[in-house]
């Protein structure tokens, strides 16, 4: 770092090609509160125009990852760096917005005076009235900040997000407090962003929203690393399908005989209808077969994000 | 050289500290309420114990370095410890304004209200109390007044990161009753205690004071006063350093 000029790193990692600093790069990081290890052995990086869902249980190290990304606290080991510099460096160019869930607002101004700082405050902002379009504020611009619905406050943290032109979009839970509608408006007005060519990172507990939106997902536990993926890989990686059936009503089996049947991850039975989680389907619906058994209105499918998610997880609480 | 994103944040932190009512009363009109309270029933010849000032001129110079006082360190402290709690100051921080720029908008912000509870209680006592000086003593006056109150700005600052959004409005209540009082800004510090008095002497509010008295007096401030406050001024300025250092590894 001692004759890289800021110019030349931002030059540096707009080249998309081999050799181009990654958008994001943390590199074994770790970082602990107390006796909890929030962060542990971390390793990963982000792409030009990648859009990526960080995904993870209550407590598993997302916020913690987020605020070491963004140069909130300092990693206790390891190195952080956005587009080849420090976080904080790549901040103050006005490379990355951010909104968090923490962040709070200014009090006792207008929607448009907290809209208009942060446009001021961004080394290549764009126009006030663009940015309270895009965020779709403009009707309740007039209006105070601390008289502002849950929802409403959400889309002025995503206007200070956006007030400039950055290459990277953080954003952690964004969508909470908006209704269903704000919601797919949101993402639209996110794909847009991506389109452009901009990294997006979000961290989101609606999966529908991972499975939907990011064209890669990483999945953390523990502060570790536990998938990293396409929405369609993470689920293979789980590994597990559904098996559903119903049974004849005098059908001559008990519970012990399924219970029994190879490759089960998971077994639910409600009067004659059978749900089953499998590692092997085809070795486990054979073995339904071999019990006699002519299951009727069969389903064989894949596990839903959030399946896989949780199995994922369950996995690894289990070891 | 601040950038044109801290003015513009030095720019809202005015206007919305011109917004809030409670804030302005306090800051502006209430020092001049009280100058007329405590130095308007006492004639304008009586010599204050201990100074050979009048009470009318005693009271104003105490009067303006309160209000002074008053709008830099509430202004500071409380606004700093709240918006740290609500997370304001870490939204900041997800922008390129520098990590001083916060500290000097509000600080800034807090110098330009205090300018007019100075000149308000100026205002007051020429008006009412027919308080006369020479022109460049006014000058002088408010110079060291406005100039003096850095001093306290910096405390602010200060208990405004020592504290949390709950317990800031003691903490700050206490220093400022304590530095008013036992400065001298409400009343002489004469009839105290002997070994209070010797306390008091090392007060930044009794320095703090001592620029204005000494000025109303015909002479310049003293060297130990401008000594005492530049002291003061380092040690809060560090504090206040240190603190917000040690906060923005946590926020």
């Amino acid at each position: 770092m001692t004759t890289t000029t800021p110019a030349h790193t931002i030059a540096a990692a707009q080249d998309t090609g081999p050799g181009a600093a990654p958008v994001v790069a943390f590199q074994n990081v770790t970082k602990s509160y107390g006796a909890v290890r929030a962060v542990d052995g971390l390793s990963l990086e982000l792409h030009p125009g990648e859009t990526v869902a960080l995904l993870g249980p209550n407590g598993a190290g997302k916020s913690s990852t987020l605020d070491l990304l963004l140069g909130l606290r300092p990693a206790d080991s390891g190195t952080v760096r956005l587009f080849g510099t420090t976080p904080r460096e790549a901040i103050a160019a006005g490379r990355v917005g951010a909104m968090l869930q923490s962040g709070g607002l200014m009090e006792d101004v207008t929607v448009r005076e907290i809209v208009a700082l942060g446009c001021a405050l961004h080394p290549r902002p764009h126009p006030v009235e663009e940015v309270l379009g895009r965020a779709g504020i403009s009707e309740i611009a007039d209006r105070m900040v601390n008289k502002l619905s849950g929802g409403q406050e959400q889309r002025v943290r995503f206007a200070l997000a956006t007030a400039g032109r950055g290459d990277l979009i953080v954003l952690d839970e964004p969508t909470t407090g908006m209704d269903v509608t704000s919601r797919q408006a949101f993402w639209a007005t996110m794909r847009e962003q991506a389109a452009q060519g901009r990294t997006v990172l979000f961290a989101t507990h609606y999966l529908e929203e991972a499975d939907a939106i990011a064209d890669r997902v990483l999945v953390l536990n523990k502060g570790r690393l536990l998938a990293d993926g396409t929405a369609a890989e993470i689920k293979a990686k789980a590994g597990a399908r559904r098996i559903a059936f119903d049974l004849a009503a005098d059908a001559p089996v008990d519970d012990t005989a399924l219970r029994a049947l190879p490759s089960l991850t998971s077994y639910e039975r409600h009067g004659d209808t059978v749900r089953l989680q499998s590692r092997d389907a085809d070795a486990t619906v054979h073995a339904v077969y071999a019990l006699g058994l002519y299951p009727r209105n069969l389903e064989v499918a894949g596990l839903g994000l959030e399946q896989a998610f949780i199995a994922l997880t369950e996995a690894e609480e289990a070891k | 050289m601040p950038t044109t994103g801290t003015l513009q944040l030095i720019k809202l932190e005015i206007t919305r500290a011109l917004r809030n009512k409670k804030y302005l009363f306090f800051t502006v009109l209430y020092p001049a309420a009280l100058f007329l309270m405590l130095g308007g029933t006492l004639s304008g010849t009586t010599k204050v114990m201990g100074t050979e000032l009048t009470m009318p001129a005693f009271y104003m110079v105490a009067m303006a370095s309160f209000g002074a006082l008053t709008a830099v360190l509430m202004g500071n402290s409380e606004r700093i410890a709240k918006e740290r709690e609500k997370g304001w100051v870490r939204q900041l921080r997800l922008t390129a304004l520098p990590g001083r720029g916060y500290v000097l908008g509000k600080t800034a912000s807090a110098g330009v209200l205090s300018l007019p509870a100075i000149l308000v209680v100026f205002a007051v006592a020429a008006g009412v109390k027919g308080v006369r000086f020479d022109a460049w003593q006014w000058l002088a006056l408010t110079g060291s007044i406005w100039a003096g109150s850095l001093v306290f700005a910096a405390l602010g600052v200060a208990i405004g990161y020592l504290a949390s959004g709950d317990t800031v409005r003691p903490i700050t209540m206490l220093f400022y009753f304590g530095l008013s009082i036992l400065g001298g800004l409400w009343m002489p510090t004469a009839n105290f205690p002997q070994w209070l008095q010797d306390i008091c002497e090392w007060l930044p509010t009794r320095a703090y004071a001592g620029l204005g008295q000494a000025i109303e007096l015909g002479g310049a401030p003293h060297l130990k006063d401008v000594a005492i406050l530049a002291v003061y001024f380092v040690l809060f300025t560090g504090a206040a350093a240190w603190l917000y250092r040690k906060d923005s590894l946590k926020a």
